[in-house]
């Protein structure tokens, strides 16, 4: 949708009937208070009482001031407040004097007017919320789906969807044709474009069954978890480095890309997926074995924690605050980080809530993935995590043990001689010697780095490290200890069982169980959000990390809450919630607007149209590639970094790697420090903080990349030579190049334009006296870049 | 040469003959997109009056030493050896006092005292206002870089440019708005002009001195005429798209991107085209015939930008390596400022010159200082030093031939005035017309600062 319309945005929320309570209390906390607690209570709040008059409780407003009543709820035009604060050429007062309010705040507060005023009787905080009334805190509520009397809906979804839609006054769209519908569900699932010949085939498929045909083929397709795989790399900031200040690389880090990917084929539930992610090293000592690597993989979500500085676990309260930062925002929605430094301004998290967690995280032992200071200064990589059951590993990792320790010992020999220090002509004997110690010590150190030896696979994951509470930590600071907090989860979501963590362990395994409980009021609605938002474009709650109180509302809170229910009674089955929402007549909708439908609801908040939307970095590449015919769809290797006795990266020359390649995008070896360059141009992840939604940028590097690249012209080049053997005809490849890239035949007047766009091409190629071999496919070349460039081709409707 | 006139706007295809052409377009919706036209980096007033329209913020990567440079201790030679407590990233020791070894003297009608390193920047002195006092929180490379760039020294965090182009917009849409030149690559890397949590338009564009400086900018068709001819192509096909999903503004945004892209095309090597320059600029340079990688055809380049209209342009002097961070010996910095000091005068003279100097705020500055110790005892360098350092300001709105804030008499502690990192940046803010309280963006259910929740202006430094 244009994002020119959300502006109208404000407008269409006025009109809309009063909200419910607690979203009334909502919009006070998170727009109302404060502005008067910024802005007004400087001279009307506290022990000022400009004219009479204070404005920090509801009270005070209604009996105003020396001007009179300052506010008539439900009233916003004959409420002081609002003349004032729209500084109109006859009001009486102007306030804030100086500098009026932003229009949208002044819309904020005639719609707090509007309705009524509403003033939370006590401070927002635990004394309100802990009732649990944010919509987001309650438990997950069943709703029945609404009667559809107008025959639209095809099933509950719908229903719910059809409802929101008459509350809005506006009518669905007809649905897209049956191409459109194609080429859209085959995007969003396995973020590739469909060949000609399935589109063909779902053509010829007049059986009712067709659309759900095409469903269960793209779901079983391995495609899939590469794209919704990649969806979740997103939320867990993935990389292949550490993010320390020379970016050290993590060979191991794709064991667990591949786990996601892997996972997600697999439809894995979703609380098994989460619960591996925070504790799988505790999971799989319970068995069987042949899950233990997959499921200590699983932990390298910790491990991705951000690193800081160069020495082993430097400024760790920093790499813990992005472990509780991303676990809170991407599993939870909530932003727990805030409280790091004080209770959190908006949400119910006080500050014990952060460290009772973060004892939790400082009782794991992450991996490090080593480093250098100077050239002399080396550290290891530390602590990663071997793959087979202790069983197996501990003979090896004693017999490495043991091979160090000789080695040590052995250097110790040589450099305790006396003979090693001696110098001039009685030196010269014990050069081999001083040889010898610097070869000991190279080989100690290429042991000592790999951390796991060389016949023991292992991975950058976690394990418990010394259980331990840890004192709270004043300003976030570490150096201000406060009094120590016992670990546990946020108070205000704990339920009334109590935590308990066992003896001797740190306490993961138990949050994991309590973070995928059914009774968990956020789990299961978070995620079901990010599944419609990836689908839609956007969540049913806009902000899909954020669904605590400075977050927004959802626009169909029955319909979130029916979807939750659905996923958890499902088994917690991602696929599940696929099919129940791309075979709905919601997601069917053609993309087109109407005018009626845009007055009462410019920003389709009653979805009553589906939203063309821009491919993402990944589709776009892998579109080409596939369109170009030179996609290599197996799973790539390791990356092809460095031998690791060649490492010396410091933060003077941090490690620095673009590795080609025709691979799927979500294979590409991406940093921390530096962004790969295609997925930087066109708004790829941050690979060093969750992302729930990428931006959608139109800049003109981005067309000089489409216009002038090398790789590019390479993908047209190969797509032209494809059309070319594709048919002698021209009329024929045309229409070829135009299923292939943009997944519709030409009409006649195209392929007319086509013909003469050739026609003058070539004529100009002859004029530059290009040989005419070279003539043809320099030609088709460029109407293949093209193709590749157009918007029809980066837009799915 | 517009060679879309030569060829008469011939198009392939046109609607007519398609019959693609969709309903009328929804009045309220070309209202919407009137509103907006000029996209996000149109030119958009600040909060209060802007002494400065452009920013030249010019990074020496490494920390340059003040007590060598621009803060003057001549008790630092009469007490050197003297053992003082020496404050480290990891620990506290105690070290030697150490003498600079350069000559300063004073410079211009305000006698600024610079040392022997800069005898060009002496020359305009009287230009130059230098803060003495400046102070930053974490003493490493890394994370002091990102703190003089973004304000905050761990968490990324948007730029110093992306904040003002988010701010202000651009004057020139056919360029970035916020344009980093820079050869190597600094420490943290590309987080250094990263936009963050703002959109990406306000991403600083990383131009590599040389021969292309900005990717993508040749077309590789045969001649220009077949690069039209694809382009109008192309604009056919999406015009016919557009017009059969009407109301869509971002397709005619994607769209019309093209069409910079290709003014870009044209106006960048033009821009980047130091031969077109006279030899008497380029002797004030120092710059010789061919060179366009050096820093003086950086600060030359740079120059150039503003006058075409770039908000804000970032020098990057050296990168991660081989820089300013002398822990050796001192004299390092002699070849480091051999290699900047005409080029910056010269920028400066420049700029006066064509009259750019009163609309332009130049900012010199490094991520930290360096001890009035020795790194260790027995060696003439200096450690990180985050106490103290100097940076420097000149042009729009500033104070020349002065110093702000005074240090103690070896350069250890700030005495008078001290500046905070966030300080300085509130004050380029202002001057550049934007009130760093005000400029904030909503992100993850909080605002957003650059100034996190401090900065004050130096107000003894405005005009």
């Amino acid at each position: 949708m244009c994002r020119f319309l959300l502006p109208l945005l404000a407008l269409l929320l006025l009109a809309s009937t009063v909200q419910a309570q607690s979203e009334a209390e909502t919009f006070f906390e998170t727009r109302i208070r404060p502005v008067l607690a910024g802005t007004c209570f400087k001279c009307h709040g506290g022990n000022k009482v400009s004219a009479g008059l204070r404005v920090d409780s509801r009270q005070a407003l209604l009996g105003g001031g020396q001007s009179g009543p300052a506010l008539v709820p439900g009233a916003p035009e004959r409420s002081l407040l609002i003349r004032a604060l729209r500084h109109s050429a006859t009001a009486e007062i102007k306030m804030p004097p100086n500098q009026k309010l932003s229009d949208s705040t002044i819309a904020d507060f005639e719609r707090w007017v509007k309705e009524g005023a509403i003033w939370p009787a006590a401070a927002p905080g635990v004394d309100v919320f802990a009732a649990g009334k944010h919509w987001a805190f309650v438990p997950v509520r069943k709703p029945q789906p609404p009667h559809d009397s107008s025959g639209w809906a095809g099933g509950p979804l719908d229903c719910f969807i059809a409802a929101g839609q008459r509350e809005r006054g506006v009518r669905p769209v007809a649905p897209a044709d049956r191409r459109t519908w194609l080429r859209r569900v085959t995007f969003d699932l396995i973020g590739l474009p469909p060949t000609p010949e399935e589109i063909a085939a779902f053509l010829a498929d007049s059986s009712a069954e067709a659309h759900a045909r095409v469903v269960d083929r793209l779901l079983a397709s391995p495609r899939y978890g590469e794209r919704w795989g990649r969806h979740w790399m997103d939320l867990v900031r993935y990389a292949d480095t550490a993010g320390d200040n020379a970016d050290y690389p993590i060979p191991e880090a794709v064991l667990y890309r591949d786990y996601v990917i892997d996972s997600f084929n697999a439809d894995k539930p979703y609380d098994a997926f989460l619960r591996e992610q925070l504790a799988g090293d505790l999971l799989a000592r319970q068995g069987p074995s042949e899950t233990y690597a997959e499921r200590t993989i699983a932990t390298t979500y910790l491990a991705l924690s951000r690193r800081y500085l160069t020495a082993p676990y430097e400024q760790w309260h920093l790499t813990l605050e992005d472990t509780i930062d991303a676990t809170g925002r991407a599993f939870l929605g909530l932003t727990l980080r805030c409280a790091r430094c004080h209770d959190h301004k908006f949400d119910p998290i006080r500050q014990e809530d952060y460290y009772a967690l973060y004892g939790i995280f400082a009782s794991t032992q992450l991996p490090y993935a080593g480093s250098e200071e100077f050239s002399s200064k080396k550290f290891p990589r530390d602590h990663f995590v071997p793959l087979l059951p202790p069983a197996e590993a501990l003979p090896k990792l004693e017999a490495h043990r043991k091979k160090l320790a000789e080695l040590r010992n052995e250097i110790d020999q040589i450099a305790k001689d006396p003979r090693v220090r001696l110098t001039g002509e009685q030196g010269l004997a014990n050069k081999r010697m001083q040889e010898k110690l610097a070869e000991l010590r190279r080989e100690l150190f290429d042991l000592e780095r790999t951390n796991l030896p060389a016949d023991l696979p292992g991975a950058y994951a976690v394990s418990d490290g010394k259980p331990a509470d840890v004192p709270l930590q004043r300003s976030g600071d570490p150096g201000q200890p406060g009094p120590v907090v016992k670990r546990g989860v946020p108070k205000f979501l704990a339920g009334s069982r109590p935590f308990v963590i066992a003896p001797g362990s740190s306490g993961r395994l138990e949050l994991a169980r309590w973070l995928t409980a059914p009774e968990n009021p956020l789990t299961a609605r978070v995620m079901v959000n990010r599944i419609w938002q990836h689908h839609f474009g956007k969540g049913l709650v806009p902000t899909p990390s954020n669904f605590g109180l400075s977050g927004q509302p959802p626009t169909h809170p029955e319909l979130l809450d029916w979807l939750a229910n659905r996923f958890i009674e499902s088994g917690w089955s991602i696929k599940a919630m696929h099919r129940l929402i791309v075979l709905s007549q919601t997601y069917r909708l053609a993309s087109v607007l109407d005018s009626a439908n845009i007055a009462r609801d410019p920003a389709n908040s009653g979805y009553w149209h589906f939203e063309r939307r821009r491919l993402d970095a990944e589709a776009i590449r892998d579109a080409m590639l596939a369109v170009s015919g030179t996609l290599d769809l197996r799973r790539p290797g390791p990356h092809p970094f460095p031998p690791m006795s060649t490492w010396a990266w410091t933060q003077h020359a941090p490690f620095k790697e673009v590795y080609p390649s025709r691979h799927r995008t979500v294979y590409l070896m991406t940093q921390r420090l530096q962004r790969h360059p295609f997925l930087a141009l066109f708004d790829g992840p941050d690979t060093n903080v969750t992302t729930d939604t990428r931006t959608r940028s139109t800049v003109p590097l981005q067309a000089l990349y489409l216009m002038n690249n090398p790789f590019v012209t390479e993908q047209a080049k190969a797509l032209a030579a494809r059309l070319l053997r594709g048919s002698p005809e021209l009329g024929q490849r045309v229409q070829l190049g135009f299923e292939l890239a943009w997944g519709r035949p030409s009409v006649e007047a195209e392929i007319e334009a086509a013909r003469h766009y050739l026609e003058r091409y070539e004529h100009e190629l002859t004029r530059l006296d290009v040989p005419i071999p070279a003539r043809e496919l320099e030609a088709w070349t460029s109407l293949s870049r093209v193709l590749l460039g157009a918007n029809e081709f980066m837009y799915v409707d | 040469m517009d060679l879309s006139h030569s060829m008469g706007r011939r198009r392939f295809l046109t609607a007519s003959t398609t019959g693609l052409i969709g309903s009328a377009l929804y009045p309220r919706l070309v209202q919407a997109a009137a509103v907006q036209e000029g996209g996000p980096l149109a030119p958009k007033p600040g909060h209060v009056p802007a002494r400065a329209k452009h920013l030249i913020f010019v990074f020496l990567s490494g920390g340059f030493s003040h007590v060598d440079t621009f803060d003057h201790k001549p008790r630092l030679r009469r007490d050197e050896g003297k053992l003082v407590k020496a404050p480290g990233l990891r620990e506290t020791s105690t070290l030697p006092l150490l003498a600079s070894p350069f000559v300063f003297r004073p410079f211009g009608q305000s006698g600024l005292m610079i040392s022997e390193l800069f005898p060009h920047l002496g020359r305009v002195a009287d230009d130059l206002c230098i803060i003495r006092t400046l102070r930053t929180d974490i003493v490493e490379h890394f994370q002091a870089v990102l703190a003089m760039h973004t304000g905050s020294a761990t968490v990324p965090m948007p730029s110093l440019g992306a904040w003002i182009s988010f701010g202000l917009g651009t004057l020139n849409r056919n360029l970035p708005s916020y344009v980093v030149l820079c050869e190597h690559m600094p420490y943290a890397g590309a987080q250094v002009w990263d936009n963050s949590f703002l959109p990406p338009y306000h991403q600083g564009v990383r131009i590599v001195p040389g021969k292309d400086p900005i990717a993508d900018l040749h077309s590789p068709a045969r001649s220009l005429r077949l690069q039209e001819l694809e382009a109008m192509m192309l604009r056919d096909l999406n015009e016919l798209h557009a017009q059969a999903r009407p109301g869509d503004l971002d397709l005619r945004a994607r769209s019309n991107s093209f069409e910079t892209a290709r003014g870009l095309m044209q106006e960048a090597p033009e821009v980047f085209d130091l031969a077109r320059e006279t030899n008497a600029t380029l002797r004030l340079y120092g710059l010789p015939q061919g060179d366009r990688s050096s820093f003086a055809a950086q600060c030359l380049t740079a120059r150039r930008l503003v006058e075409r209209g770039v908000r804000v342009v970032e020098l990057i002097d050296t990168g991660s390596n081989n820089n300013w961070d002398a822990h050796g010996n001192m004299q390092d910095h002699r070849p480091k400022a051999k290699r900047i000091d005409q080029p910056l005068a010269a920028l400066l003279c420049d700029l006066k010159q064509r009259g750019l100097l009163g609309e332009t705020l130049v900012a010199i500055c490094t991520e930290f200082g360096r001890t009035p110790f020795t790194d260790a005892p027995g060696t003439h360098g200096r450690n990180h030093y985050a106490e103290a350092f100097c940076g420097l300001l000149a042009g729009g709105g500033i104070k020349g031939g002065m110093a702000y804030g005074q240090t103690d008499e070896y350069g250890l502690r700030s005495i008078v005035d001290p500046c905070h990192v966030h300080d300085y940046h509130a004050t380029i803010l202002h001057l550049m017309g934007l009130d760093h309280t005000r400029l904030t963006y909503r992100y993850a259910g909080r605002d957003f600062r650059l100034t996190d929740v401090h900065g004050k202006i130096l107000q003894k430094i405005l005009i």
